[in-house]
């Protein structure tokens, strides 16, 4: 009886294709799916992960992203070191073998093979072999062009932080050593794609909350352009202006507080129609280690023990997280003493970080909450509640600004006016005038508005404020007053593991 | 006359008695009896298997009684083979037996640590005194990195699986070291390649002790009293109060009101002095005067160094050994039942109790914490940082209840037409149950202060063998032929219910998928002149791991054996008594590897904590797993050379081996190319690891006389494992460590040996102190980053070494065990993350760290953690046991023998190891690695043995 060797799964979780595609909300289970990739690390619980090199809870895909684009730079401290990576992050002295940078590269690759399975598991070939009933696949095609959204996005944030991606689509073979692309590639497909899937996306903030509509690749799409000349050194401002004024005359409407953004129930409350694209978190249904769980406990502070203020254990995890002294400066001069955006925390406590291990010094924030609008909190004391605010309306104002003074068209007046918004719903009555408009102006202010929402890294590298001496942080480059970086920074190494897992990657230069 | 066992009196039936030179003889009955008529001057010869022949002249007394003495190297001794039994002289493979005469003594309570230090090449080590813990066993140190290193392991036929549930112990924890005869440890190719897929670690096969035809009864009862010898120093309480004044952390300044005024020592308050009893009662005679039969019934209780710990176990054992049809038809029913019952206390305390505070009493009458100390804040709420380890011990009710059946059915049958001709069937079937359940409280500032949960595991394996062999002997030329079928099953199914005092906690089901394994296996063994010998072993084998096109694998081998010792010119040599040239080379192969239905196109769903929202509704997720359809067996090759040998008639015998031992296909987690598959690390067949190593044995009657008996036993092993490739020639970092949030302290490289250490360069000042956080820029590039770190040794020790002594005097007995591993390292875990004056500040409160601190003075953890100054020779010299008896005999005619002995187990270590104990796990994820371990205390035993 050789027959007994092919087995099949027992495990209840575990389906085989057939079985799954058998009950047709397995589609639409499986988008969740891929959604998932981008708030969960795994299937079975906060320390699973399907991504192996690094902690499991470390790898979720905010996370990564959160150090790479805003630990790396000028807002953030992480105060436990020894926690691997962090500190090649934080001092800019990273290399190919950090774990946090693996977890980048790996977690979005994930992504974008969990979305090609989508796209072969919805063929018409294959749904016609099922009989999946018209209205299923009526909601397939909203489906399918999420799935491709996701992808693209990944690819996105490939071009943005690392210059290549491995790329797989829906016909490269699973194992199979896959062809890479650079820059210049990665641009078009990205474009043309977003462009190819728009139709068949639901209308912008139309979508139920939590999945992707068109607003969405509006916003990558007015991203890529505005970072245009770095991607591809061809300037782009009038195609990200287009697409902000697409997403400004949608519906979308800033939150009534800014606070709203970053609570428990920004889910619900009135930040639903500023967020443009979550991470979702919960603390009974979808728990992770992502970063609004470590920007709520890390940002309890070792002095204050504030913990119980924002719906976490009153200690929290003891100071893990504060802010650099040149972020901390952006709020003060009298002007921002009563903007809602200043959260800072700065009692008893010393600006400057002389020693990144003693968490009493420098100061801390208190931008994201586990605490509702309503003054209830989230339900679980670690897993928090609250979104990440990936996306968010807020960006696209200054982005208008930005792309209008880079000469991508608009009007001042308007480009005024979306800053002045901002002001205006912070509670700041320091409002702009035209002159006060400038490039500089828009890049405090993007950090004003905009921190600890992994946005930073990207912002410094357009100014050419990242890599070279232009701009010294606190701790860049190993320094405790900061120092000068070498260009090859502006990109992060290919990691080891990824590299040699594709003969066709090769290492970024000075790597 | 009577034949008795010099040794413990008992007569022994079946004995041959035979008149020299002539056909008249007989043989003894059940009570060891024989009646026999001689003429004066004739001599008799008295044989039997496993004793010294003894010859003696009549010289017309009316009684001539006999007691055989033992021998430890019969040539003719028979030996446990696979599907098969082969004799010392025959045996062509590196098979090493050990019977009951020849294990290590002491506080035994898992079968495998009778074997520790005894036999060359094998390595048992405990990853601690876990009360009732089942060691590791490593045969040639293992033949895998990422795949199963452990040996496969018959109990009378029934290959068991190397997974334990829940709850237990571990795998061996269940059986009753009492039951067991002997073992056959099976080593190089020859002797493991027919049992194929599972052998490529080494193979031991267990038989159990049988029932016989005259009744005897055994009681055996011994009790041992352990303590700790040993506690990792941590400053004192008036020692941290003046190390806390002093302010000793730059740059922060600690709260000196927090101090307490008690001198309290948290090891002494979380650790015992123990007590355990093992009681034995064995009944063997005949039922209804005709079916042997053998009974046991023993009971273990052992109390853990650590409170609250404890480890009982009841087994019952029964055994029924009929013959048939003259001896035609045997059968062997063995049925097992044990029932373990386990405390477990979270060893995770004991770093607690080196955290501590010392100022602190363990008692303070608070309330909220039933009486115990707690740092508490002025609203009584705890505060940030380590909490009471006693509390959290006594307060944590973390039981395990697991009951195992397991046992075979054994028919060998010799065919009435054909007597070379034989059949054999093998039925067995395994299955353990277990309950565990937490009742616990903590000490939080958490909604969720309690947990209460509970879960069950369900682990079955049937297997069913079947051969026939065939004998033949054509006077010069002999051989005989086996050819059978194996197969087995291995399920695994389970629940939990999760806190269910938390309302965001999940329980879940699970099973895993089902192993399979199907085997087709032959052998043939040629003789030409009793003295050339050849094997050859066939097996072809099938698993449930790989896909249909990859599931089978072909493995072989074949050995030659020349008996020197019988030819011409060394036949008649009054030195060399046996001498024997052994080769062999052979194939077998591995697929244990955690992955089961990787081949499979599955998709998951996601836990109902694991899940997304849609629409702030949540959705349920499916994912697709990890895929691998190519994956297929791992190959390892052994080539190996032996010399047995055995000098002034074998009273010193022994073995030299050399062997080779190279596994290609590696069952490797390697990384695969991002985006191509739903991970970026995947079990591949990738890489070579190549073991190099050389065996040498050496046993010894340096004694035997009426009065006298003294054995000695000697065994080294050296061993040199390397990565000969891995995938892509990439290095993969392993070895998770304490301290840190998934930092590592080892790395898989080609060249160096598995699990290397990998670390930072320490520099030190002109006194010859550590400079903190400075280390050698190893790739001169002027930054001190990841690639700076280098390879500094590795956990494995490339010598060990076994020493026994058995020494009989009249009625005493006095045996040690010394037993010596060399060459190995170890990464000194709770140092590195411990010893640094920042972590006096834990969290709120105020923490304990090791008196090390005061060698290096360092502040700051993450800043050293990765210093090669913390890899620490870790060889030492252990004196296992040493054992006093005295032994009464014939005291009456109902008790036989009584024997009375005293031992000490763990009696002293020598070692240059700054830790606790330098012999910390070498398996797992991180060998090598001391981030506190459960002390392995010092043992006194009584017992005394009753024969009836």
């Amino acid at each position: 009886c050789t027959d007994d060797l092919n087995i099949i799964p027992n495990d209840e979780d575990t389906l085989l294709a057939d079985e799954a595609f058998a009950n047709e909300a397995a589609y639409k289970q499986l988008l969740a799916g891929v959604y998932a990739n981008l708030a969960l690390t795994g299937t079975d619980g906060a320390g699973s992960s399907n991504i192996q090199g690094l902690d499991a809870g470390t790898s979720q895909f905010g996370r990564v992203l959160l150090y790479l684009q805003t630990l790396s730079a000028d807002q953030m401290i992480w105060s436990y070191e020894n926690d691997p990576g962090t500190r090649e992050i934080q001092r800019n002295i990273w290399t190919a073998q950090n774990p946090l940078i693996l977890g980048m590269f790996s977690r979005s690759h994930a992504t974008i093979a969990f979305a090609n399975n989508f796209l072969n598991e919805t063929t018409d070939e294959k749904l016609d072999s099922r009989n999946v009933s018209a209205g299923v696949r009526a909601q397939i095609v909203n489906y399918r062009a999420e799935a491709r959204l996701l992808r693209a996005m990944s690819y996105y944030y490939m071009m943005d932080l690392f210059g290549k991606a491995n790329f797989v689509t829906e016909t490269s073979g699973i194992n199979v050593v896959p062809p890479v692309i650079e820059r210049p590639e990665l641009f078009t497909f990205i474009e043309e794609e977003l462009l190819a899937i728009e139709n068949d996306l639901i209308d912008a903030n139309q979508n139920e909350y939590g999945r992707v509509d068109k607003g969405v690749a509006w916003m990558i799409l007015a991203k890529m352009y505005l970072n245009s000349e770095v991607y591809i050194g061809a300037p782009n401002y009038d195609k990200c202006l287009e697409y902000c004024n697409k997403i400004l005359t949608s519906s979308y409407t800033l939150a009534t507080d800014y606070k709203h953004n970053f609570m428990a129930d920004n889910n619900t409350n009135s930040a639903t129609n500023e967020i443009i694209f979550p991470i979702v978190s919960d603390g009974a249904t979808t728990q992770n280690f992502g970063p609004t769980t470590v920007m709520i406990n890390g940002s309890v502070g070792s002095l204050e023990v504030n913990g119980q203020e924002v719906g976490v254990t009153q200690g929290g995890w003891g100071g893990a997280l504060r802010v650099r002294k040149q972020f901390a400066d952006l709020f003060g001069g009298g002007l921002f003493s009563n903007d809602d955006r200043n959260t800072l925390i700065t009692a008893n406590r010393p600006i400057d970080i002389t020693d990144i291990s003693d968490r009493d010094t420098g100061y801390i924030i208190q931008k994201y909450s586990n605490a509702t609008s309503t003054g209830g909190f989230g339900i679980d004391l670690t897993f928090v509640d609250t979104d990440f605010p990936l996306f968010r309306l807020a960006d696209v104002h200054l982005m208008y600004a930005e792309a209008h003074l880079r000469g991508g068209g608009g009007t001042l007046a308007t480009a005024v006016d979306l800053v002045n918004d901002l002001r205006t719903r912070a509670n700041n009555p320091n409002l702009i005038s035209a002159g006060d408009l400038t490039l500089d102006f828009i890049l405090d202010e993007r950090s004003r508005e905009l921190h600890w929402e992994a946005h930073r890294r990207q912002d410094l590298i357009r100014f050419n404020r990242y890599t070279g001496g232009n701009y010294n942080w606190a701790w860049k480059g190993n320094g405790s007053n900061g120092i000068s970086i070498p260009a090859h920074f502006d990109l992060y190494p290919i990691p080891n593991l990824s590299l040699s897992s594709n003969p066709n990657l090769t290492q970024n230069p000075g790597y | 006359g009577t034949v008795t066992d010099k040794a413990n009196a008992m007569p022994l039936p079946g004995v041959n008695v035979i008149v020299k030179g002539t056909s008249r003889g007989t043989s003894t009955d059940f009570d060891g009896n024989y009646t026999l008529e001689l003429s004066d001057g004739e001599t008799v010869v008295v044989s039997y298997l496993g004793y010294t022949t003894q010859e003696i002249i009549y010289s017309g007394q009316s009684r001539l009684d006999v007691a055989l003495v033992e021998d430890a190297a019969q040539l003719d001794e028979v030996i446990l083979i696979g599907y098969g039994t082969t004799t010392v002289k025959d045996a062509t493979g590196s098979v090493e037996s050990v019977t009951a005469k020849d294990f290590t003594r002491g506080n035994i309570v898992t079968p495998e640590n009778l074997l520790a230090g005894r036999v060359a090449g094998v390595n048992i080590t405990s990853d601690g005194g876990r009360p009732g813990a089942s060691g590791t066993i490593r045969i040639r140190g293992g033949s895998s990195i990422n795949a199963s290193n452990d040996p496969l392991i018959v109990i009378d036929g029934l290959p068991i699986s190397n997974d334990n549930v829940n709850g237990s112990r571990g795998i061996l924890s269940t059986i009753n070291p009492n039951d067991i005869e002997s073992f056959s440890i099976l080593k190089d190719a020859s002797a493991t390649a027919i049992y194929g897929s599972r052998a490529a670690n080494g193979v031991i096969i267990i038989v159990t002790k049988k029932g016989r035809d005259s009744f005897s009864a055994d009681i055996d009862t011994q009790f041992s009293f352990g303590e700790n010898f040993n506690e990792i120093d941590v400053f004192s309480g008036d020692e941290f109060r003046d190390l806390v004044n002093s302010q000793p952390i730059n740059g922060t300044t600690l709260d000196t009101s927090l101090l307490g005024t008690e001198n309290t020592d948290w090891q002494d308050e979380i650790f015992r002095n123990t007590v355990s009893a093992i009681h034995n009662i064995t009944l063997r005679g005949s039922l209804f005067n005709a079916l042997p039969t053998r009974f046991s019934f023993g009971t273990t209780r052992q109390e853990g160094a650590l409170i609250t710990s404890l480890n009982e176990r009841r087994n019952l054992s029964l055994s029924l050994n009929p013959s048939l049809f003259d001896d035609h038809l045997k059968i062997n029913v063995n049925a097992n039942m044990a029932f373990e019952d386990n405390r477990f206390a979270n060893a995770g305390e004991i770093g607690a109790a080196l955290r501590y505070d010392p100022t602190q009493p363990v008692m303070d009458g608070n309330p909220d914490f039933g009486g115990f100390y707690q740092h508490v804040d002025a609203n009584g709420l705890v505060q940030n940082g380590t909490t009471n380890p006693v509390y959290n011990l006594v307060f944590r009710d973390d039981l395990g209840d697991v009951n195992r059946v397991f046992g075979n059915i054994n028919l060998d049958y010799n065919f009435h037409f054909l007597p070379e001709l034989r059949a054999v069937l093998n039925l067995g079937y395994d299955r353990s149950e277990s309950r565990t359940s937490i009742e616990a409280r903590f000490a939080t500032q958490d909604n969720v202060s309690r947990e209460s949960s509970s879960a069950f595991q369900e682990r079955t394996n049937e297997s069913l063998d079947g051969f026939l062999t065939y004998t033949r002997d054509l006077g010069d030329f002999g051989f005989d032929v086996t050819g059978g079928y194996s197969y087995q099953r291995f399920a695994n199914s389970g629940s939990f219910t999760g806190n269910i005092l938390d309302p965001q906690a999940v329980g879940d089901n699970f099973a895993d998928p089902d192993v399979v394994l199907i085997g087709f296996f032959g052998r043939a063994n040629l003789s030409l002149y009793d003295k050339y010998r050849l094997t050859l072993n066939y097996r072809r084998d099938g698993t449930s791991r790989f896909s249909e096109e990859n599931q089978w694998g072909d493995f072989w081998s074949v050995a030659g054996a020349w008996q020197i010792s019988d030819e011409d010119f060394l036949k008649d040599s009054n030195t060399i008594s046996n001498l024997k040239l052994r080769a062999s080379y052979g194939l077998t192969g591995q697929q244990d590897i955690g992955a089961r239905d990787i081949f499979l196109r599955r998709l998951r769903r996601g836990r109902p904590d694991s899940v997304f929202q849609f629409g702030n509704v949540p959705i349920q997720t499916l994912l697709p797993s990890a895929l691998n359809p190519d994956l297929k067996w791992e190959e390892t090759s052994t080539l190996e050379f032996g010399i047995d040998y055995g000098l002034f008639n074998n009273r010193i015998s022994g073995t030299l081996g050399v062997f080779l031992r190279t596994t290609d296909d590696l069952l490797f987690d390697a990384p695969v190319a991002d985006g191509s598959n739903f991970t970026n690390n995947i079990v591949q067949n990738i890489g070579s690891l190549e073991t190099r190593g050389l065996e040498f044995s050496i046993d010894a009657s340096v004694v035997n006389n009426d009065n006298v008996n003294w054995n000695l036993n000697f065994n080294a092993t050296f061993l040199d494992r390397e990565i000969t490739q891995l995938a892509f020639g990439q290095d993969v970092t392993t070895g998770g460590i304490g301290g840190g949030t998934g930092n590592f302290i080892q790395i898989q490289r080609e060249g160096e040996a598995p699990n290397s250490f990998y670390v930072f360069k320490q520099l030190y000042d002109a006194n010859g102190s550590p400079i903190e956080g400075a280390y050698a820029d190893l790739n001169g590039d002027n930054i001190i980053n990841d690639e700076d770190r280098y390879v500094k040794e590795n956990p494995y020790p490339n010598t060990t070494l076994g020493f026994q002594s058995n020494l009989n005097y009249k009625n005493f007995d006095f045996s040690f065990n010394l037993r010596a591993s060399l060459g190995g390292y170890i990464y000194n875990n709770v140092n590195s993350s411990r010893a640094q004056y920042e972590l006096l500040q834990d969290n709120a409160v105020l923490g304990n760290i090791p008196t090390s601190v005061l060698q290096t003075n360092f502040q700051r953890t993450s800043d050293v953690i990765i210093s090669d100054l913390y890899i620490e020779n870790a060889s030492f010299l252990r004196m296992d046991n040493i054992t006093l008896g005295y032994t009464f005999k014939d005291i009456s005619s109902v008790l036989k023998s009584l024997r009375i002995w005293a031992g000490v187990q763990n009696a002293f270590i020598i070692t240059d190891y700054s830790g606790l104990d330098p012999e910390v796990s070498l398996s797992g994820g991180s060998p090598g690695v001391d981030n506190t371990i459960f002390p392995r205390q010092r043992n006194f035993l009584v017992g005394a043995n009753f024969k009836f």
